[in-house]
């Protein structure tokens, strides 16, 4: 830190004439150095700078800060203020901002190096060096440029315009044309007081953990197990077997989750063999079906799963040492005492990034319960059922029901959950530390 | 005396084997079954004459036909099947390439270049990762709106292949276990960075390149959420999204719907299935 402030320091103790003329106007500089198509590159950046930020950028960021001051009124034929739209592009102003930064720095970055380069009695890099840097010693500039925009626009974007949402009392009754405000923690208060929302987050908090905890150890012991029995040395036709679990893998999600709810439906094939039999049928996904709903949930996410985990098993299993198991049949380990000293210590080395992916696909898994209990509404519940996660219950106050600050507050407590215990676990996992390592 | 002992140790291992065995394959059998017998049920009730689940006679349909499949392409009124397909196809071709071009960019650069900014990058990609995926929904569809992108199925097309370099970490698993020596060599000889990637790195990854343009290739057919909100025009659905649409008595229509498109997926998991085992295998560490 001390040695970039140094820099900093020198820089503007150095820093002559023709810098500061880059850093009025990007470009000039470059060319008083007779750097012509460079200077011209960044005079062309500039002025499409000024002028976006005439016509866009200042109002974007205006409307930002006031989201909007005339309300619409169609009887008057006021054309009012769309706070939602302002916030959008008041957010998109201040991304294409932190660019001009860069590009700014940059600029001035360029110049300041020619000035030493000219001090030292060298010729300035020429333009065409330039670009030929770009496709060899900056190609990763040129490699993630285009990746970074998009991921800027389609992820961070959104991602920034949901967390600000939290702040705002965006949702119910207050929708465009009706003009939103920044009201501070407000929706969070609501989220864990008002008696609307704070039961039911509580008790859906509660039954997410366990569904995360439970079904990513369910997944990944029951492929681990699978791969494990596959292995066996008695076994023949090993690629015969493996068929069954990647068909299941290969069958697109939404078919079999949509498959296995017709599957025990009311008029689905068990209930009939049920009721063919002289029992009654029985509502496995019905309003009191509570744990067998999520017994069922349990089971389908396996059928999905377990596939994945056991691929990824065989393939680790493949880079065991087998002299190990060897030595320790001589040491008169058994079966049990060589998988869990020796098996499952190494799988779980392999595969801890991957662990951490699992739980955190488990504690936001979308589709399950939204295919086998679809809409479905529980007393007690406030828009949601007893099997529903944070993120179904997110779905149906936000996507079906407009309550869109409270959303936005219940995206941050999850995110909040998932990334804290993600984080503590992948710095203190052993790939993170020795990421060099194989290179 | 010692020559029967012998034989009778030999039998206890034996008898101990193929009791091992018996029960090894007694549960394989029952997992192969598990995983099967819902896919078989869905096949055959894509072919059963009567449309309804209720007609079932329990799990089987009780007469068996290809009418399912008929009226699948030619009663297009309420659902227009065919067109679902061609859009869904279409998005799935344009965000397979894009995305993969932009994911192995990435991957790519990630795994070989240490620059400046490089491990704020993966830090500010793994938090990002933990905001729930359609938390953003919201934003991306006023996104859209923005730029005239709603009811386009390019619109759709350009989300998923923008949003991949996300999921960049499996991808740089795999360039981080292929050394890095023979692109040494290159650059000594003189090659650029940019030669070394077109000419050295592209054709030695291979699987990872059919890896992911599979991956990018199956999930538009089976999202469901963003073309549920980004397309509202009904010939404008998705397979998947259209499917969702048929009711209990439309059974047989969307079990024929889901097997038309499922086998050409499954035949392309199963012919590609050591890529997908590598790929899969890349996003964990290896010693």
């Amino acid at each position: 830190m001390s040695l970039k402030l140094h820099k900093l320091k020198d820089f503007f103790k150095n820093a002559n004439g023709r810098v500061a003329c880059s850093g009025l106007f990007m470009g000039l500089g470059q060319l008083m150095y007779k750097q012509i198509a460079k200077g011209i590159v960044y005079i062309i950046f500039q002025i499409a700078a000024i002028l976006f930020f005439v016509f866009f950028g200042a109002k974007g960021i205006a409307g930002f800060i006031t989201l909007g001051t005339v309300k619409g009124n169609a009887w008057y034929n006021i054309k009012g203020d769309n706070s939602v739209i302002m916030l959008l592009r008041g957010l998109l102003s201040l991304i294409v901002l932190i660019f001009y930064f860069i590009i700014y720095i940059a600029n001035l970055k360029d110049v300041y190096k020619t000035q030493t380069r000219v001090a030292e009695g060298k010729a300035p890099i020429s333009f065409l060096q330039e670009i030929k840097n770009l496709f060899d010693k900056n190609f990763y500039r040129t490699a993630l440029f285009l990746p970074v925009v998009g991921v800027c626009v389609i992820n961070i974007l959104p991602i920034m315009f949901m967390i600000l949402i939290a702040f705002t009392n965006y949702g119910g009754n207050i929708i465009p044309p009706e003009l939103v405000d920044w009201v501070g923690l407000a929706s969070f208060k609501k989220l864990v007081t008002l008696k609307q929302f704070a039961p039911t987050f509580f008790k859906i908090l509660l039954w997410n953990m366990i569904w995360a905890i439970v079904s990513t150890a369910l997944n990944y012991f029951g492929g681990l197990g699978i791969a494990l029995l596959y292995n066996k040395k008695c076994v023949k036709g090993k690629a015969f077997w493996r068929v069954f679990p990647i068909l299941a893998y290969a069958v697109p999600g939404f078919i079999t989750l949509l498959a296995f709810k017709f599957m025990f439906g009311y008029g689905g094939p068990i209930n009939q063999l049920i009721t063919g039999a002289g029992g009654k049928a029985i509502g496995f996904l019905d309003l009191d079906a509570k744990w067998i709903a999520r017994g069922l949930g349990f089971g389908v996410n396996a059928w999905l799963c377990i596939p994945t985990s056991m691929l990824l098993a065989t393939g680790i299993l493949g880079n065991m040492n087998e002299d190990l198991y060897e030595a320790a049949k001589i040491d008169g380990a058994g079966p049990f005492r060589q998988f869990v000293s020796l098996t499952l210590p190494f799988v779980l080395f392999a595969t801890m990034p991957v662990l951490i992916t699992q739980f955190i696909g488990n504690f936001n898994n979308f589709g399950i319960f939204y295919f086998l209990r679809d809409g479905l509404t529980i007393d007690g519940y406030f828009l949601a059922s007893d099997t529903d996660l944070l993120i179904n219950w997110l779905y149906n106050l936000s996507i079906n029901n407009n309550f869109y600050s409270i959303g936005a507050a219940i995206s941050i407590v999850i995110f909040l959950i998932t990334s804290v215990l993600s984080l503590i676990v992948y710095t203190l996992s052993p790939s993170y530390k020795q990421e060099d390592a194989f290179k | 005396m010692i020559k029967s002992i012998v034989k009778k140790r030999i039998k206890r291992i034996k008898s101990s084997y193929i009791v091992n065995s018996t029960f090894t394959y007694l549960g394989i059998l029952i997992i192969s079954f598990i995983f099967l017998f819902p896919v078989l049920w869905l096949v055959l009730a894509s072919f059963s004459k009567s449309g309804s689940i209720y007609s079932f006679n329990g799990f089987f349909p009780s007469k068996y036909s290809l009418n399912s499949f008929k009226t699948l392409f030619t009663d297009t009124n309420m659902y227009n099947y065919p067109k679902w397909f061609l859009n869904t196809l279409f998005i799935a071709v344009v965000s397979s390439l894009l995305g993969t071009f932009l994911v192995i960019l990435t991957a790519y650069t990630m795994s070989r270049f240490r620059f400046p900014s490089r491990k704020k990058l993966v830090k500010a990609t793994l938090v990002l990762g933990m905001f729930p995926s359609f938390m953003s929904m919201i934003a991306v569809y006023l996104l859209m709106t923005q730029f005239d992108l709603i009811d386009k199925p390019i619109g759709l097309a350009l989300i998923y292949s923008a949003g991949a370099p996300m999921g960049y970490l499996t991808q740089k698993g795999f360039f981080d276990t292929i050394s890095g020596s023979i692109e040494d060599a290159a650059r000594i000889d003189g090659a650029t960075n940019f030669m070394v990637f077109i000419k050295i790195v592209l054709p030695m990854s291979k699987p990872i390149i059919v890896y992911t343009l599979l991956t990018q290739f199956a999930w538009p057919w089976s999202d469901f959420i963003l073309p549920k909100l980004l397309l509202k025009d009904k010939d404008l659905y998705t397979v998947a999204v259209g499917l969702m649409t048929l009711g209990d008595d439309e059974f047989a229509r969307f079990a024929a719907g889901s097997v038309f498109i499922a086998v050409p997926i499954i035949i392309l998991y199963f012919s590609l299935a050591k890529f997908i085992i590598k790929g899969i295998a890349s996003g964990a560490v290896k010693e």
